[in-house]
């Protein structure tokens, strides 16, 4: 009969045993309870180089460390260099990189890893950064901690240009060896390691204790997976699938209801109307203004945003440099005026025919634009691209076969580059194709001003103001950053230009 | 039809079709709102006096979308049926009475046309052809076509080798009275069952096109539009894509509850005749 009892002690034990090292198991859970799960969408490349839209840069920035970065208002500040300097005309910029630096697969990150890194941007054939890094001529290093950029023409913009993909440093190491598996498997010295990758799936990243400003960081791993379907969002973070995530803002009254947490950040991403003055009947300039007249942003904010944003006529956001205040009233919205514009230009009510191009994702959008013309009396069609990023491409950007594009911008680090997409003759958005000189001398001014001068904000401003009124595409409304997220996790920083994570702690429950 | 109606499944699925039928004839007659007129003021509002069964994202009337858009749900679904009838039914014909060569030709198109994918077949097309409900319900009925061929064909050929019909074609009957007087009336009974049935199945494809945008031109009204819309503003209007929803569903299982009904309609009551007089002579 012993026998069976210390059995009976021995299976007790080792019960008891077994629930302690659950417990420390929990603990350790408890440790990784700084594992961050964001669900955003995930990058069409982990390559700086062959990354191919704007957005990309909110994830492979976890992975890559730029020169430069932005602070809170878009304004460059030191990143992998600690300070930088020009030579009196403005023709060569020298990087002073911070000491000590090592890229995840443990080689140094120098002023050689660089200048190769920025080279492999100008040089490889499929690069998409060649266009943004034309301004570099040649480049330069002085021992190990000095880069010298030389430039083709006086550009005081370069370290705005530096503090996004262009500027991403990726290890020499990794892409000499394989630069065709850096898409999936990237190495940088950004404030994550990347660990794993399943295309379409998840990206598993750890914390890089070798990261410049990892005492920031305060997340032990972040699991980044793609949210598809906005409708479920919100009951993904409430079930706790999702610590973070993005919804429209017309659904933050639903996510607040469900107990959760969100940020509204502004962010550079502006809407806009891509309108081709080449195309009848917009190449009467008449038209083209009546048009921006017809349409009121502030219900489309309203309607399609939950409120969340501003109505502005220039493709920068409040609070930003290059954002002047003079253009607030510039084509407000005004149905008489538009008529009458209209009127003027020999177009009775119901007479003009427009055709609006949005993509699958914004039809709404188009439905309520089209109601606004048809209250001037313009009778337009919708005609909605299908989903697909090279679609879009096609009908639009490459082959500018739409009349009036709904699109948008989502900013770029230099506000010259933003200008010259938008505005520029050879611009993407800009699919009449169009620049007058005055605003292309406008834009030459901005990059001749040193970015501390007392006068840049002014002459970035004057620049502003040209495209403006040359351009016949218009803007819309701001378009901010909705991020709802997890009582355990704590607000998210305010950057204008991206997501950001330092300081951002995940703790239990509240 | 009075065999269909002798079943309660059939009556039922009858009166539901018809039922619908009036609706698509006379919706959006019916309609208490312009179904395209939008108001900003009232999105995404809740069943009123006013609207009945509230309004959607951009303060259209529900109901009076509904109402509108059956008529282009319903129509799209029988185009593509009598599609695919057309292109199934005729080749599956002259595939029994017209050799070999026209035969082996028919099946191995029907059998290509088995391998394409639904919807990447519709999005093709509609890309090569323009984003029209025409264009994507050629795309839907060249898809069931191979449902009729294969029905129609397999029905025709007993019928094709029977000494009746050998008699008539010795007799100097034209293949055309041999296929409308001896084969026609035989395959009837089959196609009308797959008439039934995959005008539900194009009606599920019509309203999964719609709810992708494809096919329809915003900011027209369908039951699959709708509900994809719908589905967007699940936290602000829970109950928005039942309604929609409930009336696919409904049309759908109506039309399957149809075809039911015609194919068991002429054997079951006798079979169930059968079965009591067995039980009846057992005891």
């Amino acid at each position: 009969m012993a026998r069976p009892r210390t059995l009976l002690r021995l299976a007790a034990l080792a019960a008891a045993a077994a629930v302690a090292l659950a417990g420390c198991g929990a603990g350790a859970g408890s440790a990784s309870g700084s594992t961050l799960k964001w669900g955003f969408s995930l990058p069409t490349s982990w390559d700086p180089v062959t990354s191919s839209t704007g957005n990309d840069i909110n994830t492979i920035s976890l992975v890559y460390a730029s020169l430069t970065q932005l602070d809170e208002k878009a304004t460059a500040i030191p990143g992998l260099a600690r300070s930088w300097d020009y030579n009196a005309d403005g023709t060569a910029v020298t990087f002073h990189l911070r000491p000590g630096l090592t890229f995840t697969d443990g080689t140094p990150l120098d002023a050689d890893a660089v200048k190769q890194s920025l080279l492999r941007g100008k040089t490889q054939q499929n690069s998409l950064l060649k266009d943004q890094l034309a301004t570099i001529s040649d480049i330069t290093t002085s021992g190990d901690l000095d880069v010298t950029l030389h430039l083709a023409a006086p550009d005081y913009q370069v370290p705005n240009l530096l503090a996004g993909k262009t500027g991403e440093i990726v290890s020499p190491a990794a892409f000499t060896k394989d630069a065709a598996a850096i898409p999936t498997a990237p190495v940088g010295a950004g404030p994550f390691k990347f660990e794993s990758f399943v295309p379409e799936s998840k990206a598993v990243l750890v914390k890089n204790p070798g990261y410049w400003n990892a005492d920031a960081i305060k997340i032990d791993r972040l699991e980044l997976t793609p949210t598809t379907d906005p409708a479920t969002v919100i009951a993904a973070v409430q079930s706790g699938a999702l610590d973070v995530s993005f919804i429209p803002g017309n659904q933050i009254p639903q996510a607040k209801a469900a107990g959760l947490e969100v940020d509204v950040i502004d962010s550079m991403q502006v809407n806009q109307v891509d309108v081709n003055s080449t195309l009848e009947p917009l190449t009467d300039r008449r038209v083209v203004d009546a048009l921006k007249y017809a349409i009121d942003r502030e219900q489309i904010i309203d309607v399609i945003n939950g409120g969340v944003g501003d109505a502005v006529s220039q493709p920068f956001p409040k609070g930003y440099v290059a954002y002047d205040p003079s253009l607030d009233t510039a084509f407000a919205y005004d149905p008489a005026k538009a008529r009458q514009m209209l009127a003027d230009a020999g177009y009775a009510p119901g007479q003009l025919s427009l055709t609006v191009t949005v993509n699958a994702l914004s039809q709404a959008t188009a439905e309520l634009v089209q109601q606004q013309l048809q209250a001037v009396g313009v009778n337009a069609t919708i005609k909605v691209v299908p989903p697909g990023s090279s679609t879009w491409q096609q009908e639009v950007y490459l082959g500018r076969k739409a009349q009036f594009a709904l699109d948008g911008t989502v900013g770029r680090e230099s506000p010259v580059q933003n200008l010259m997409v938008v505005y520029g003759s050879q611009g993407l958005m800009n699919t009449s194709k169009v620049a007058t000189p005055e605003f292309l001398a406008a834009l030459d001014a901005v990059r001749r001003t040193p970015l501390d001068a007392p006068n840049y904000p002014q002459v970035l401003q004057a620049a502003v103001r040209a495209g403006v009124q040359m351009s016949p595409s218009f803007s819309l409304g701001t378009q901010p950053r909705v991020a709802v997220r997890s009582k355990k996790v704590s607000p998210l920083p305010h950057f204008l230009s991206q997501y950001r994570w330092e300081g951002v702690t995940v703790g239990s429950p509240s | 039809m009075r065999r269909v109606l002798a079943g309660r499944v059939g009556v039922v699925s009858v009166a539901v079709l018809a039922v619908i039928a009036l609706l698509a004839a006379f919706g959006p007659l019916l309609a208490p709102h312009d179904p395209l007129l939008q108001d900003p003021r009232a999105i995404l509002a809740g069943p009123s006096a006013q609207h009945w069964l509230g309004t959607d994202n951009l303060g259209r009337d529900v109901l009076s979308r509904l109402l509108a858009g059956s008529t282009l749900s319903l129509v799209a679904g029988v185009e593509a049926v009598a599609v695919g009838l057309v292109l199934g039914v005729v080749p599956a014909l002259l595939s029994v009475h017209l050799g070999r060569v026209v035969e082996w030709v028919s099946l191995r198109v029907m059998e290509t046309f088995v391998t394409l994918p639904f919807l990447v077949f519709a999005v093709a097309m509609t890309a090569l052809l323009g984003n029209g409900l025409q264009q994507a319900m050629l795309a839907v009925g060249i898809l069931i076509a191979p449902g009729f061929y294969r029905v129609t064909r397999a029905a025709a050929l007993p019928v094709a080798t029977a000494q009746y019909v050998e008699a008539a074609v010795l007799a100097g009957a034209s293949p055309w009275t041999v296929l409308r007087r001896h084969v026609w009336p035989k395959v009837v009974p089959a196609v009308a069952v797959s008439t039934a049935s995959l005008l539900g199945a194009s009606l599920v494809i019509v309203s999964s096109l719609t709810f992708l945008g494809i096919g329809i031109t915003p900011p027209t009204p369908t039951w699959g539009g709708m509900l994809a819309t719908d589905l967007q503003y699940l936290y602000q209007r829970p109950f928005g894509p039942f309604v929609p929803a409930a009336l696919i569903v409904a049309t759908v299982g109506a039309c399957n509850g149809l075809a039911d009904a015609l194919r068991d309609g002429p054997s079951r009551r006798p079979a169930r005749r059968k079965v009591v007089a067995d039980v009846a002579a057992s005891t």
